[in-house]
């Protein structure tokens, strides 16, 4: 009985297999050129711009298929140290990129983000200056010391003298943002883009807003395809940056 | 007699294919504990654990989590009463509600809180309109996170407890002339007493542990608000040493809870 289950089981899985290993070579042979598939993990703020990049450039290279993960660039660099597959890496942070060196050797800036005071556009607090921060009424929140947006908001923030503490020091960038649109805090220090993408906020610059800037760096892994190479060129060249500027990037350093 | 039944519950035998498959869900729970505990520093241990914001995270968590604990005791025996004896009727809508913070993700319960508790919500909009207050931001906020996400252990725990006691017990002491106060605290607290330990330090546990709605509600400054889950959160960023560090003290607090538990949780489920 029991050696008749088995068999039987055995038999279906064989014709499983077999079917599924029939299907692979069929679709092949309907597909002459198989799609070029690059991965690309990209930093979380990099969500909406490397969204639209990526499909402005499966566009203009039918046949290449681009596939994209967003979280943030300690994650990622984490996740790439262990061994996950990787074509393309979008790091927010220098220190991510530089951890994995081994996997992705070389790496070019790409675009600087900003960090801005931002407010609700109907500004009920009467944010003029940085130094508004220091005014013991006002709820403000940044993000956490060692995350990118964190340590390009300490700078900035020691730049202008505001010595006042914030009310929470969020793990990522997305948190701040969220608390400040749901009206739970009077000013959150957040990234230009972030204020381009929400008509509702306005933002107030800090003095130094070049230390005050986030670099972001892109590369390819070592035994990535042309594709990529041509993704991060696509990125660095006239198109992507369009798409970067548009959102309220800054182009790298020349 | 019973001392056969016992042993004869203490030597199950399984048959192959089941051990195979119990064993292999024994790993799936223990090997990711295993491999975390060889990351762990042991050299510096000593030395992170009395780092700053180590130190400073354990005092938030463990302030925070007892008194979430004590009050939903407080909230929480009254209300398990209630769904153990009250009317059918109403406990059967009642009992989901209490319950589903513990099924809801913790980010949700995060937002649910902000939305009632916020300076634009249900109630706090009123509150920070006369008086200035605002409860998010607040060691306040974890308190009542804690509580939100504990007391539905303990309500659980507690009611499955009190309905063990035979209602005739109760009745029984009730004709014999004590008044509705004195059988409770006479009679069926303390034979819910297992329950009740096993569910206060349930809610406790919980509490600890939790992370999303805690961030959520009340956010991560240290030494107000950044409890030791989220010390492990931020810590990842960039010392992971002390991330390590800080998850294997929450590791062994879980062990422990659970080795002081097990009677208890015995006593409570199996009668």
């Amino acid at each position: 009985m029991l050696v008749k289950k088995i068999a039987v089981l055995s038999a279906i899985a064989l014709v499983l297999t077999g079917c599924s290993a029939n299907a692979d070579t069929a679709t092949q042979s309907l597909a002459p050129s198989a799609d070029t598939e690059i991965i690309v993990l990209a930093a979380a703020s990099l969500t909406q711009t490397f969204t639209e990049i990526s499909n402005k450039f499966e566009l203009a290279n039918p046949g290449v298929k681009v596939t994209i993960s967003f979280a943030g660039s300690a994650t990622l660099a984490e996740q790439i140290k262990q061994g996950a597959p990787v074509d393309v890496f979008a790091s927010a942070s220098s220190s991510a990129m530089f951890s994995v060196s081994n996997e992705i050797p070389n790496s070019k800036t790409f675009a600087r983000n900003r960090v801005v005071i931002a407010y609700p556009i109907a500004n009920p607090k009467s944010i003029v200056t940085s130094k508004d921060l220091n005014n013991k009424d006002l709820i403000w929140i940044q993000c956490d010391h060692q995350v990118p947006c964190g340590t390009a908001a300490d700078e900035a923030l020691a730049i202008d003298g505001v010595t006042a503490q914030p009310k929470s020091l969020e793990p990522d960038v997305n948190s701040v943002l969220n608390k400040l649109l749901a009206g739970e805090v009077d000013a959150a220090i957040v990234y230009l883009t972030d204020v381009f993408a929400n008509s509702n906020l306005a933002s107030l610059e800090f003095s130094n807003n070049v230390s005050a800037a986030t670099s972001y760096s892109i590369g390819t892994s070592k035994e990535s395809s042309s594709a990529a190479q041509d993704f991060v060129a696509f990125v660095l060249g006239q198109s992507g940056q369009d798409v970067l500027i548009a959102a309220g990037f800054d182009a790298p350093p020349n | 007699m019973r001392r056969q039944t016992k042993n004869r519950q203490r030597n199950a035998k399984l048959n192959p294919g089941l051990s195979l498959l119990a064993l292999t869900g024994f790993l799936v729970l223990a090997l990711p504990v295993l491999a975390l505990l060889t990351r762990v520093p042991w050299g510096s241990f000593l030395e992170i654990a009395i780092s700053e914001s180590v130190l400073l995270a354990l005092e938030v968590s463990v302030a925070t989590s007892i008194i979430s604990a004590v009050i939903s005791v407080f909230l929480g025996v009254p209300l398990a009463w209630y769904l153990a004896r009250g009317p059918q009727a109403r406990t059967r809508w009642i009992r989901p509600i209490v319950i589903a913070p513990l099924v809801m993700p913790p980010t949700v319960s995060g937002i649910a809180l902000l939305t009632l508790m916020g300076r634009n919500g249900m109630f706090g909009k009123y509150i920070y309109e006369s008086t200035g207050y605002s409860m998010p931001f607040t060691t306040t906020a974890v308190i009542v996170s804690g509580i939100f996400v504990g007391m539905p252990f303990l309500v659980l725990v507690l009611e499955s407890a009190f309905r063990q006691t035979p209602i005739e017990v109760e009745e029984a002491a009730a004709t014999l002339g004590a008044p509705p106060a004195k059988v409770f605290w006479r009679i069926s607290l303390p034979l819910a007493k297992s329950g009740l330990i096993a569910g206060a330090v349930l809610a406790w546990a919980r509490a600890l542990g939790e992370f999303g709605a805690t961030l959520m509600f009340a956010g991560s400054l240290p030494g107000v608000t950044r409890t030791m889950p989220m010390a492990v959160y931020s810590a990842m960023e960039s010392d992971q040493g002390s991330a390590f560090v800080v998850s294997a003290i929450l590791l062994a607090v879980a062990i422990l809870v659970v080795f002081f538990l097990r009677s208890n949780l015995i006593k409570t489920f199996s009668r």
